[in-house]
C-alpha cells in the first residue's frame, strides 16, 4: 500500500507543484468568470426577466436580489463544471508527460505492481480535481452567502459535493483513457485546449444547452460532465427557485419555475427525451464504470512491455 | 554466486533485431562494463535485465531469480541510473528522493536512515530542499545515483552514468562506485562512453549490433586485440627507414610510431637487436580504446 500511496503522493505533488499547470487547469473556469463579468450575467438575468412575462405581476414578486442570485449560482455552476473537465484533464497530463521523458521507465523497475501505477496516476487526477472543485464550490458558496440568502440547506450542499466527487471520478476514468493513446506532450497540450475551448459549450456555461438544437443537445449530454453540470445546477438552484415559487404562490400554477428550468437545461436531454436527476446519476455511474472497464484493457494493451 | 547469468537473449523490434543471442555472465560484487556503439543493444539489454521490456528468447537469472517468473524479487534487489534523468523537475530533491523511496515500500524514517550516509558522502544537504530542475549536472547526476541506491539494491545498473559530467562529479560519482563495489560488495553493471573508466573492470564485453563480438578481463582484451607501440624519437631518413623495413609504421612531427607485427618479433627483441641505434624511445601499450577501435574500426566516441 505504501508504494501506491508514494506514486499517487508523488503524482499529485507534480501537479500541485507546478503552479503554471494549475492555473492553466482552471483557464475555461476563468473564462467562464470574465464572460460572466463582461455580458453573461445580462444574458441570464435578462432569460429570467422574459420568463417572468408569462404572468402579469410576477416581476413584482420575485425579488431582483433572487435573480441577481440565481445568475450567481448559474456562474458558479458553470465554473465548477468546466474545472471538472480540465483539471483532471491537466494532471492527467503527466501520464503522458512520464511515457515521454521515460519516467515509467523508472516506476515500472519498481515492485509497484502495473495496475497500481495506473490506478495511482487516476487517483491523483480524481483527488486533484475534488480538492480543487472542492474549494472553488466552498470559497464560491461563501462569498455568495454574503451577497443574500442561497435558501440551500445541509441537504443540497451535502448533494452539491456529491456530484463534484462523481463528477471528478467520471472525467477522470474517461479522460485516462484519451491520455493513453498520446505519445507527446506537444499532442497531449494541443488536445487540451481544444477540450478547453470546447468545455463550456459542452457543459452550457456560456449558453444554455436548450438553446441548441436536439441532435447537439445529445451530443453534449452524452458526455457525463455535461449531466454533472446539470446535476449541480439542481442541486445548487432548485431550493433557490423553489423560493421563488413560493414567493409566487402559484399565481403562475409553476410555470415560472418550470420555463426556467427548460431554459436553463434542468434535464439531460438525450434523443428528444428528458431524463431527471436519478437517471442522471445512473448513467454517469455507469459510464464512469465502462470508462474504468476500458481504461484497465487499454492499458494493459498499451503499458504492455514492448 | 552470479549476479546475472543471460543465455542466448534476443529481442527485436519488428524486423530489426535489437539483441541477437546475447550470453554473458556477471559475478557478484564485480564492476562488469557493457561497452558498445550507440545502437548496439546495450540500452535495451539492461532494461530487458531491469524487467521494463520483454525478451523475444533467451533466459535470464538475477540473483538466483528468473526473469519472466521472479520480477518482483529483481525489482527489490535493482538499482538503476537511467542515460536520462528520470526525476520530477518541479519537485526538490527531498521530495524526489522520499516518493522514490516509498515505491520500495520504504516508511519515511527507513528512507531517511538509508539516505544518512549520502547527505555528506554525495553532498546532498547543501542541495536538500533545492528543486531538481535548478541543479547542476554533476548535481543532478549525484541525485540520480542516490536515488537508484534508495532501497538499498544488490546490483547497480549505471547506464552511461558519467556522461556531461564536470572532472570534479565524475570522480566524485566513481569515487563512490568504487566505495559502493568495495565495502558494500555491491554489483555494477556499467554501460559508458569513457573508456578509462573501464580499466578497473573485472570484466568487460563488447557489442556491436546486438552481439557480443568480443568479452573478457581488460588485460586479456587488451593483449587479445591490441599491439604495444614503438615510438622511436628520431630524425626521419633513410636510414631509420631501413630498420624499420617490414614493420607498420608512421612519421610524426619528430617521432615514429611502430607497430610490431602479430605473430613476429615483439618489440623487447626488435629493440635488443637494434640497441646501437635506437636509443630515444617509448612504449606505449595498447588501450581499451585501441582494443574498440581494432574491434568495431571506430572509435567509441565517434559513435556519440
Amino acid at each position: 500500500m505504501n508504494k501506491f500511496i508514494g506514486l499517487t503522493k508523488r503524482n499529485l505533488l507534480i501537479f500541485f507543484k507546478d503552479k503554471q499547470s494549475v492555473i492553466f487547469s482552471l483557464m475555461t473556469s476563468i473564462i467562464v468568470f470574465v464572460l460572466y463579468l463582461l455580458f453573461l450575467r445580462g444574458t441570464f438575468v435578462d432569460a429570467i426577466q422574459s420568463a417572468m412575462k408569462e404572468a402579469p405581476g410576477l416581476a413584482d414578486l420575485v425579488q431582483d436580489k433572487d435573480v441577481e442570485m440565481y445568475a450567481n449560482l448559474t456562474l458558479l455552476v458553470g465554473i465548477l463544471g468546466s474545472a471538472l473537465i480540465t483539471v483532471p484533464f491537466n494532471c492527467l497530463t503527466v501520464v503522458v508527460r512520464d511515457k515521454e521523458n521515460k519516467v515509467d521507465y523508472d516506476i515500472l523497475s519498481t515492485p509497484i505492481r502495473r495496475w497500481q501505477v495506473i490506478l495511482s496516476y487516476f487517483t491523483a487526477a480524481v483527488i486533484s480535481a475534488v480538492i480543487m472543485t472542492g474549494i472553488i464550490l466552498t470559497v464560491g458558496l461563501l462569498l455568495l452567502r454574503t451577497q443574500g440568502d442561497l435558501y440551500m440547506g445541509a441537504k443540497e450542499i451535502a448533494q452539491a459535493y456529491g456530484i463534484v466527487a462523481l463528477g471528478s471520478f467520471s472525467a477522470t476514468a474517461l479522460f485516462m483513457i484519451v491520455v493513453l493513446f498520446f505519445k507527446s506532450s506537444s499532442a497531449c497540450g494541443a488536445f487540451f485546449s481544444m477540450v478547453s475551448a470546447a468545455a463550456g459549450f459542452v457543459i452550457g456555461a456560456y449558453i444554455p444547452i436548450s438553446q441548441f438544437s436536439d441532435g447537439v443537445q445529445t451530443v453534449c449530454n452524452i458526455f457525463p460532465a455535461c449531466q454533472v453540470t446539470i446535476l449541480l445546477r439542481n442541486a445548487l438552484l432548485s431550493a433557490l427557485l423553489q423560493h421563488m415559487d413560493t414567493a409566487i404562490g402559484g399565481l403562475d400554477n409553476g410555470m415560472f419555475v418550470e420555463s426556467i428550468k427548460e431554459t436553463f437545461s434542468f434535464d439531460a436531454s438525450l434523443f428528444g427525451k428528458n431524463y431527471g436527476m436519478s437517471s442522471m446519476i445512473i448513467y454517469v455511474a455507469a459510464f464512469m464504470v465502462l470508462c474504468v472497464a476500458v481504461m484497465i484493457f487499454v492499458y494493459g494493451k498499451t503499458y504492455k512491455k514492448k | 554466486m552470479k549476479a546475472i547469468t543471460v543465455k542466448e537473449l534476443t529481442k527485436k523490434y519488428k524486423e530489426h533485431v535489437a539483441v541477437d543471442h546475447l550470453s554473458f555472465e556477471v559475478e557478484e560484487g564485480e564492476l562488469f562494463a557493457f561497452l558498445g556503439e550507440n545502437g548496439a543493444g546495450k540500452s535495451t539489454t539492461i532494461n530487458i535485465l531491469c524487467t521494463i521490456l520483454e525478451k523475444n528468447a533467451g533466459d535470464i537469472e538475477i540473483l538466483g531469480h528468473e526473469l519472466g517468473r521472479e520480477d518482483d524479487k529483481i525489482r527489490d534487489d535493482i538499482g538503476i541510473v537511467f542515460q536520462n534523468s528520470v526525476l520530477d523537475a518541479k519537485l526538490t530533491v527531498k521530495e524526489n528522493l522520499y516518493t522514490r523511496g516509498a515505491y520500495y515500500g520504504l516508511t519515511k524514517k527507513q528512507i531517511a536512515e538509508q539516505l544518512a550516509p549520502f547527505m555528506k558522502g554525495f553532498e546532498l544537504e547543501e542541495i536538500w530542499n533545492r528543486k531538481y530542475e535548478k541543479l547542476s549536472g554533476g548535481q543532478r547526476r549525484r541525485v540520480d545515483i542516490v536515488r537508484a541506491l534508495i532501497h538499498n539494491p544488490r546490483i547497480l545498473f549505471l547506464d552511461e552514468p558519467t556522461t556531461g559530467l564536470d572532472p570534479k562529479s565524475r570522480k566524485l560519482v566513481w569515487d563512490y562506485i568504487e566505495y559502493l563495489r568495495k565495502e558494500k560488495h555491491i554489483t555494477i553493471f556499467l554501460t559508458t562512453h569513457y573508456m578509462e573508466e573501464t580499466k578497473d573492470a573485472n570484466h568487460v564485453l563488447i557489442m556491436d549490433k546486438g552481439k557480443c563480438i568480443a568479452a573478457g578481463t581488460p588485460s586479456e582484451l587488451k593483449s587479445r586485440f591490441t599491439s604495444s607501440k614503438l615510438i622511436w624519437y628520431t630524425d626521419k631518413g633513410e636510414k631509420a627507414e631501413k630498420i624499420l623495413e617490414g614493420l607498420d609504421f608512421t612519421y610524426d612531427a619528430d617521432h615514429y610510431n611502430v607497430l610490431m607485427p602479430e605473430n613476429g618479433e615483439n618489440i623487447t627483441e626488435f629493440l635488443y637487436r637494434n640497441k646501437e641505434s635506437i636509443t630515444d624511445y617509448e612504449i606505449i601499450k595498447g588501450t581499451m580504446d585501441d582494443v574498440f577501435l581494432n574491434l568495431t574500426g571506430k572509435e567509441l566516441s565517434e559513435s556519440l
